[in-house]
């Protein structure tokens, strides 16, 4: 017998949208909460959390600020590889452009907010046009490697001292000003809610795009690509416009980060931050756009709580589980739950079983 | 000779190709001075061989078993450490061969298990469960006894017992050995025996872990494996009692021994550990690539922690061995029998100083290594069997062949070659935590440049990579005189990756497959 | 007569898909044998069931009197089974004598088989040197083939081998699989209705994964009914 809706028990006609994303619904309503409800429940008052006066409030609004900037630079990545099935090595770089440019307009030249976004865009189509060059002509692990070519040479272009004034070489560019209006200590509320807003929104166009026709035919080239070409489609257009949005919504994301946090690190063009996205959307299930929400939550908490509670060999449990992950959870999180409520454990048992033998 | 005509004409973007690096590279080398491009071109050499010892490993490994194995790298590193450890403090690893020996002793029992857990009448429920209760016993005995098994290293906390001093110690040639660990709170036969015990009853529990899926096969008492197990207790004890004469006649060893021994240790050492990265963690994995390929980049991750948990974050060196570090009269040498001679570190070669270790061993044991496996690879049956199945797996299989243990086999020699690789990079780059992914950089842009599963592809993508490279630095230092500049131009330090990124860049775009790669 | 080979009622999955759903057939020793049926009825898929590429889920194959279902692919094929592919599947980066010679299972088989193969395929011999890729479609096949002699293999495993070859070379190719059926059993697979009635004695025709019918090759031939029944086009 049909499950009934809630909608129809509360005999309530709600849009299908709503009704099928009660969950995110729900979700983007506890975390605009979220500042308050702790706030009370350390004691503060609500004036206080207005006021950015709330120590743990503002805390935990750190932390969620940090999972969400997580999250979007790991959706840009589902959006290549989950989505598109484009194997990318050299992810970080975008994000670091985001940050290091957001960083030395702010600083050295003493542009606009706004305006230094408009840059960063720019300078994100410029990229995904740098990465795609080699496009028409190279697939699959040959490009992976070129990215991871390009973006090793930018982690070490960004440290040499040549440009050591513009970006403070091995040491980072500090000292950076953020705009007044999302300070982090003063006004740490606004920028919560300022990248509470900007996720909601990525994910949203994520969504769309993965549904319009140009996102099926991203899928379509994930699934095969000499399929799609038959079909009459130039793929290296779609490979590129994919590209092209994931460089951009990166870019932005890392623009956020240095906001955030006002010393622009080299770590943000490291390979540690582009294994860091392909993990998130391993955790979390690759191309479900979900998982990259989900993943980020879970790698920035274990990150904060093996840290907190363990200290030193943090590093080396954190691999240890995901390895574990990797070992027992094929498909992540959301993957694996979408999976089950289709009833294909019949599958599942099948494929272990060929794997074991 | 027709046949050579037509591979021209079918080939001819990657002849052109080679023609124009070919020409690049003499027009680099004709800007210099004879002296400078000769070194020039012994430190490419140099650089190229090094990363070829990673680069045909990881080809060999992608080739035929479909892995990307970024933890390769970290191996390299490992087996620089591991061949540290051999040269400069021996005692240690004299130590460790007891407790190491014991421990893989109830592994070789591997097929006795195997037949024996399939024989077990057990009930499905206890099937199931016994091997993981037998494995869990089997950690926490391990455990117990191998923490309290003395090996005598060094301290990481005190600057007089680190391993920086004790590299700094041994290449002044005082190579002062602490005392010797002691067993404390257990007797040493009581130690021993828990790590005997732990090892066979882990062996046991992984055979039954996968005996439930075979039929059983008829008891055939395998004398040879029960010979092999006794001969490793023989070696653990038989060391464990020569233990101190050992270490000490290893450590007034003539230096040059001690480094070859330290090679072979490290290579062997690689080649078991591929043997069990393979059984245990990639095999399960063969139908999912990606997870492997994050399982090996965890694996990677791992692999650092630990050394930096063993050997510490800070770099140290270590030093060359006597034939190679000769300072005294008579050096630099002007001949090689100069140089046998007085063991000189340096030689003169038309006209400019070269480092014999860097520049003249390291590219030799890269063209040996070259050769030897060409050899191993068109010669042999096993190579035969390696290049059919890089083609076509399914079909050596059908042709009665058990591809698995060509691919542990291969696995194992892809990882020997690596940390062979590191031992060997060992005195002349020093060890650091990073050196792994440096090298695996350098190895992945020259097989994107040779050819990702193609061997000479490896070797001659690695040349041009190691080439590249020193022609850059070189020009660094002395300029680049172009036309229109005043000023010789200097490449700055960033440069030097740039431009082998940028070189590989430039052949993908006019060969996608790389130099010998194969159309797809 | 006895049966070298027997497929009992076997069921073969692929990921989620069904594709054998129940394959009977009987290969006497001695004989050619082979599987008729169209386009995507699981003929190679049956092929490859009984070498264990793709192990059925069900049933039972028993080779020589001994059930092999569930076994390795390589220990079913050291069993003495030699498998002639679709496709051919030679090694084109191996010479011609290397493809030979990988297929050898004791020390010496080919030098044994040597002038066995090369008075069957005489061009064998003159492109002995070659290496794969520069055979031309017939010589492969030929070569494919003559792989499959190597070893002491009492049944070969035939799949497709008219397809993509000029009439001229299948000929010689029927020719010299009639004389290599002397000392050996064949399951073949043919589409080529003509071909396979020129090679086989006795038939198993399968249809959408099941097997239908089957028996001589000779009555077969007579049978216009069951011919456009289940070999026709569709």
């Amino acid at each position: 017998m049909p499950k009934r809706s809630t909608a129809a028990r509360w005999n309530i006609p709600l849009p299908k949208s709503i009704r099928e994303n009660r969950g995110r619904l729900i979700m983007v309503l506890l975390l605009a909460l979220l500042p308050f409800f702790v706030a009370v429940v350390d004691g503060q008052s609500m004036a206080s959390v207005l006021a950015n006066e709330a120590s743990m409030s503002k805390f935990i609004q750190g932390l969620v600020i940090e999972i969400l900037i997580l999250a979007v630079y790991a959706l840009s990545y589902d959006l290549i590889f989950g989505i598109t099935g484009l194997l990318s090595f050299g992810h970080a770089m975008f994000f670091a452009v985001g940050a290091y440019l957001t960083g030395i307009m702010l600083k050295t030249f003493g542009w606009s907010f706004w305006a230094t976004l408009g840059l960063v865009i720019v300078a994100g189509v410029v990229q995904a046009l740098l990465f795609g060059i080699v496009l028409p002509r190279v697939k699959g692990i040959t490009f992976a490697l070129v990215t991871l070519g390009m973006a090793s040479v930018f982690y070490i272009v960004i440290q040499s001292s040549e440009l050591g004034e513009y970006t403070g070489a091995d040491v980072g560019l500090q000292g950076v000003i953020p705009p007044a209006f999302l300070e982090p200590a003063g006004h740490r509320l606004q920028l919560y809610f300022f990248v509470l807003a900007f996720t909601i929104m990525v994910y949203l166009l994520f969504r769309r795009f993965v549904n319009s026709p140009t996102g099926r035919v991203c899928i379509a080239i994930r699934e095969n690509e000499g399929r799609a070409q038959m079909l009459g489609y130039n793929t290296f257009y779609f490979k590129l416009a994919a590209l092209t949005l994931s460089s951009i919504t990166a870019a932005l994301a890392g623009s956020l980060h240095t906001v955030y946090q006002p010393i622009v690190s080299p770590n943000v063009a490291g390979l540690g931050l582009t294994v860091a996205a392909l993990l998130i959307i391993l955790i979390g299930g690759v191309g479900t756009l979900d998982g990259a929400l989900i993943g980020a939550a879970i790698y920035r908490l274990l990150d904060f709580g093996l840290r907190r509670f363990v200290g030193e060999s943090a590093s080396f449990i954190n691999g240890a589980i995901y390895v574990a992950i990797v070992l027992f959870l094929p498909y992540g999180i959301v993957g694996t739950w979408r999976l089950k409520s289709f009833n294909i454990k019949q599958g599942w048992g099948r494929l272990l079983a060929f794997v074991r033998r | 000779m027709n046949a050579f005509f037509h591979s021209l004409r079918k080939n001819s973007v990657l002849w052109i190709t080679i023609l124009v690096l070919v020409a690049f590279f003499a027009t680099a080398a004709h800007g210099m001075s004879t002296k400078d491009w000769v070194i020039t071109l012994l430190r490419g050499l140099s650089v190229g061989s090094l990363t070829f010892l990673v680069a045909s490993g990881f080809s060999l490994i992608f080739g035929l078993l479909d892995v990307l194995n970024l933890a390769h790298g970290t191996l390299f590193m490992i087996g620089a450490y591991l061949g540290w450890t051999v040269y400069v403090r021996p005692d240690t690893f004299i130590d460790i061969l007891t407790p190491a020996a014991l421990l893989a002793s109830g592994f070789v029992l591997a097929p006795l298990w195997e037949v024996l857990a399939g024989r077990l009448q057990l009930g499905e429920r206890r099937k199931r469960a016994w091997p993981w209760v037998g494995l869990l016993l089997a950690v926490v005995v391990l455990f117990l006894t191998l923490s309290r098994y003395p090996i005598s290293t060094w301290d990481l906390e005190n600057f007089a017992q680190s391993p920086g001093t004790y590299a700094y110690m041994a290449d002044q040639g005082q190579r002062l050995l602490p005392p010797q660990a002691e067993f404390e709170g257990i007797s040493p036969a009581l130690d021993m025996a828990g790590i005997l015990f732990g090892s066979l009853l882990a062996a046991f529990s992984l055979a039954g872990l996968s005996a439930s899926r075979q039929p059983a096969d008829r008891l055939r008492i395998p004398w040879l494996r029960i010979g092999m197990y006794v001969l490793l207790l023989a070696v653990g004890f038989g060391i464990y009692a020569v233990n101190d004469t050992l270490s000490v006649t290893l450590n007034e060893l003539n230096t040059t021994w001690l480094f070859s021994i330290a090679v072979l240790v490290a290579t062997l050492g690689g080649f078991a550990l591929g043997a069990l990265m393979e059984s245990t963690l990639i095999r399960p994995l063969y139908i999912r690539p990606i997870y492997q390929l994050m399982l090996t980049l965890g694996l990677s991750a791992v692999g650092i922690e630990m050394v930096r948990a063993l050997w510490g974050r800070t770099e140290f060196i270590m030093p060359k061995p006597a034939l190679f570090s000769g300072a005294g009269e008579g050096c630099p040498a002007t001949s090689l029998s100069g140089w046998l001679e007085h063991q000189c570190s340096t030689i003169f070669l038309l006209g400019g100083r070269v480092r014999v270790y860097n520049e003249i061993l390291i590219p030799l044991v890269g063209i040996v290594v070259l050769i030897a496996v060409w050899v191993l690879l068109k010669r042999s049956r096993l190579g035969m069997i390696i290049r059919a199945g890089v083609q076509d797996r399914e079909m050596v299989e059908a042709l009665g062949i058990n591809v698995k243990r060509v691919f542990t086999f291969v696995f194992s020699l892809g990882i020997g070659l690596a940390t062979l690789g590191g031992t060997l990079a060992a005195p002349s780059l020093g060890l650091s935590n990073g050196m792994g992914e440096n090298y695996l950089l350098n190895a992945l842009i020259a097989l994107a440049i040779g050819g990702l599963t193609s061997y000479p592809g490896s070797a001659i993508g690695s040349l041009l990579l190691g080439m590249m490279q020193q022609f850059i630095i070189k020009y660094g230092q002395i300029g680049i005189k172009l036309p229109f500049l005043a000023e010789p131009f200097k490449p700055t330090p960033p440069l030097v990756p740039a431009s082998t990124v940028l070189l590989m860049v430039i052949i993908l775009l006019v060969l996608p497959q790389g130099l010998f790669g194969r159309k797809e | 007569m006895e049966n070298l080979l027997e497929i009992i009622d076997i069921h073969t999955f692929i990921g989620q898909y069904h594709i054998l759903q129940g394959v009977t057939a009987r290969v006497p020793k001695g004989s050619i044998t082979t599987l008729l049926g169209r386009n995507g009825a699981g003929k190679t898929t049956t092929l490859k069931s009984v070498l264990g590429l793709t192990a059925p889920g069900k049933g039972k194959v028993v080779f020589k009197g001994r059930e092999i279902q569930g076994m390795r692919s390589y220990e079913i094929a050291a069993l003495g089974i030699g498998f002639v592919p679709e496709h051919r599947a030679i090694f084109r980066d191996l010479t011609v004598e290397e493809n030979l010679k990988i297929a050898e299972r004791r020390k010496g088989d080919f030098g044994r088989k040597q002038d066995f193969i090369f008075d069957l395929f005489p061009d064998l011999e003159r492109l002995i040197r070659l290496t794969g890729s520069h055979l031309s479609g017939g010589q492969q096949q030929m070569l494919a083939i003559a792989r499959a002699l190597v070893a002491d293999n009492q049944l070969l495993l035939i799949d497709e081998p008219s397809e993509g070859l000029a009439p001229v070379i299948i000929e010689h190719m029927i020719g010299a699989i009639r004389q290599l059926s002397a000392d050996s059993t064949v399951l073949l697979v043919e589409q080529n209705f003509l071909v396979a009635s020129q090679l086989a004695e006795y038939y198993v025709i399968i249809e959408e994964g099941k097997s239908v019918k089957s028996g001589k090759i000779a009555d077969l031939v007579k049978d216009q009914g069951t011919i456009h029944r289940y070999l026709g086009a569709a």
